[in-house]
């Protein structure tokens, strides 16, 4: 029965083998040959585009901040992203619809746009610098263009409605009854979060956190609009080395190393979660 | 019999050759062709939809535009093999070392451009025929200069003034003005084409809030208060004080003798064209005085046509923020790009002026 199911499967397979894999491996493909500008490569296989990448410190130090800026923005929109997952899940009312309606509709905003909302909010004429201003909190209006906190806010603002939707699924696994039980044996409510939910929406929030983690590396608009030149993330230098320099192998290179090192940290954090669980499990 | 068919078979051909005659006479100097434009989008695309292409339509054919920057097209011609999805292109002077290591466009017939006599002899050659140039200055908040006590600036390094930090927006190196604006930087800091230091240190000195990428950012930063100055085209400036912002240009000090800095638009016809007589009908409508001038007062470019540079005068804010004297205009700062290593500016860059 399950084998005539996943039958099914394997039309989309084949499709998204060809489409996505199969450009890939072109693309990846050049990246073995030496880059000779303007598109040209030479005709030798030859790992010197991986060679410079990996004992160049700019390219080591846009590959760490790359890292930093989305592993700080998954984590943060994961804390600010819960809160509002658990509230909506755990709503009677319809209500809950209309909000979860708004969530998605604003996660499909195209992030351009999104991304100069947050520009004029941030400009020095925007709100937040105005009322930091007249509380006399800041002395000078600050800008966040051209910073890794910037960066950051961008990437929050790009997935803070994916994470919300994400933990949504998640808490709406989680019975009520569980909560009651709890509370009926004189746990306090911090204490539900600490020993019922959070345990129990752990698995979604390493999950998730992972699934946001990945959009914010390959995340380009947020990074190359409120990076404001200033901040480089590897997918804008992707973007710079193929507009400006027309250097199809190194743009290669650099984004292989982007796909394969997002494929081994998922895979590390996931053993890594799995051998804590059990460890954790064993001294249960 | 006969005669009915011979007088039947008469008329039929007299009938046919009228007809054809007449079908000729009406046939259009570009019927059917379809011609196919690289250019920018925006205000860009507009002037020709509103000038070139209704005069292409009544000849019978038909403009199509591939919108994007230069770099962005050059990108696709490399991506095509010069196998171009266009068939006449926009090309920026930072480009024209990059073009001549390739092969991808077909020499101009200058006597098919009889408009070339409104250009200067230097303004075309066999490859390419000038379209526009702009003149990069630094625009600046008169207001907000006069609130800090700053005089107008005269030089790139009056933007290093600490009551200037973080409120100055320069050209990033991506940008279609990147290299030129570097370029004026290096020499104004006493580089050249091959000893980029000098200009780094500056840069770095200025301590930019931002690097634009496009140079409609930076009106919308005047407007926002989020910078003082930036170094921008003067159409750019020129844009923002139409728009209210209290703005005005300098053309910096290069060096001795030489105030203000020139970036040149050329177009060329791409190789693999098979509407090849369009294309040069084209680029000799793109120098029409009413073109010229429609283009710089919409898209903010300086007119080559020296009609066009005429009437511009006719425009206070222009006669204001814009160098509008032919010698002066002439002795701008034009960088040699045939010296510039593209790829160790870029690096040199990278590594000084990002916060990585």
């Amino acid at each position: 029965m399950e084998n005539r199911w996943i039958a099914y499967l394997i039309p989309p397979f084949i499709v998204t083998l060809l489409l996505v894999a199969g450009s890939q491996f072109v693309f990846i493909q050049n990246s073995f040959y030496q880059d000779l500008g303007l598109g040209r490569t030479g005709t030798d296989l030859t790992l010197v585009n991986y060679l410079k990448f990996f004992t160049d410190s700019f390219y080591l130090k846009t590959f760490w901040i790359t890292i930093k800026v989305s592993a700080i923005a998954a984590l943060l929109t994961l804390f600010l992203g819960f809160p509002i997952a658990y509230v909506v899940a755990r709503m009677k009312s319809k209500l809950a619809m209309f909000l979860l309606a708004g969530i998605v509709v604003s996660t499909f905003v195209t992030i351009v746009i999104k991304v100069f909302g947050l520009i004029i909010i941030f400009s020095a004429d925007g709100v937040i610098n105005k009322t930091l201003l007249n509380l006399g909190l800041i002395e000078r209006a600050y800008s966040i263009i051209g910073t890794q906190e910037g960066v950051v806010v961008g990437l929050m603002h790009f997935t803070i409605g994916f994470s919300v939707l994400l933990l949504y699924s998640v808490v709406v696994t989680v019975p009520p009854s569980l909560e009651y039980a709890a509370q009926i044996h004189g746990a306090s409510r911090l204490r539900v979060y600490q020993r019922v939910i959070i345990p129990l929406c752990a698995p979604g929030f390493v999950v998730g956190g992972l699934m946001i983690f990945n959009m914010c590396m390959g995340a380009f608009t947020s990074a190359a609009l409120l990076g404001g030149g200033r901040v480089l993330t590897l997918p804008v230098l992707v973007q710079r080395t193929v507009m400006m320099e027309v250097k199809y192998s190194t743009a290669a290179s650099i984004a292989f190393v982007l796909l394969v090192s997002v494929i081994l940290i998922n895979l590390f954090s996931l053993i890594a979660i799995r051998r804590l669980r059990s460890a954790r499990l064993v001294v249960a | 019999m006969n005669k009915i068919t011979k007088t039947f078979t008469s008329v039929a051909i007299a009938v046919g050759m009228v007809s054809a005659v007449a079908t000729s006479a009406s046939a259009a100097e570009f019927d059917g062709v379809t011609l196919k434009v690289a250019t920018w989008g925006g205000s860009w695309k507009a002037n020709i939809e509103k000038i070139i292409v209704p005069k292409f339509e009544a000849l019978g054919g038909k403009i199509e535009f591939v919108t994007g920057s230069p770099a962005a097209n050059f990108a696709k011609l490399v991506a095509g093999r010069g196998r171009a999805p266009f068939d006449v292109m926009e090309v920026l002077d930072a480009q024209v070392g990059d073009f001549a290591q390739v092969d991808f466009l077909q020499p101009i017939n200058l006597d098919l451009i009889p408009n070339k006599v409104n250009l200067q002899p230097f303004q075309y050659n066999e490859t390419y025929v000038g379209s526009w140039n702009t003149q990069e200055t630094i625009c600046y908040n008169t207001e907000k200069f006069a609130e800090l006590g700053l005089a107008a600036p005269k030089t790139y390094a009056d933007l290093a003034a600490p009551a200037l930090q973080d409120k100055v927006s320069l050209p990033d190196i991506n940008s279609g003005a990147g290299l030129a604006n570097f370029g004026g930087v290096i020499y104004a800091a006493g580089g050249d084409e091959q000893n980029i230091q000098p200009g780094l240190d500056l840069m770095k000195k200025i301590n930019a809030t931002k690097f634009w990428t496009r140079g409609g950012e930076t009106k919308t930063q005047f407007e926002s208060g989020d910078i003082y100055a930036a170094v921008v085209h003067a159409g750019w400036c020129t844009r923002a004080a139409r728009a209210g912002s209290p703005v005005m240009t300098v053309h910096p000090e290069i060096k001795p003798g030489v105030k203000g800095l020139a970036k040149e638009g050329w177009l060329g016809i791409m190789k693999s064209s098979e509407n090849v007589d369009a294309a040069h009908w084209f680029i000799n409508e793109y120098l029409t005085t009413d073109f010229q001038y429609e283009y710089a007062i919409n898209s903010g470019v300086f007119p080559l046509n020296q009609d066009a540079i005429e009437k511009m005068k006719t425009d206070e804010i222009n006669a204001k923020l814009m160098e509008l004297d032919s010698g002066a205009i002439s002795s701008m700062l034009r960088l040699d790009y045939s010296k510039v290593d593209k790829t160790s500016w870029i690096d040199g860059w990278n590594k000084t002026l990002t916060t990585n």
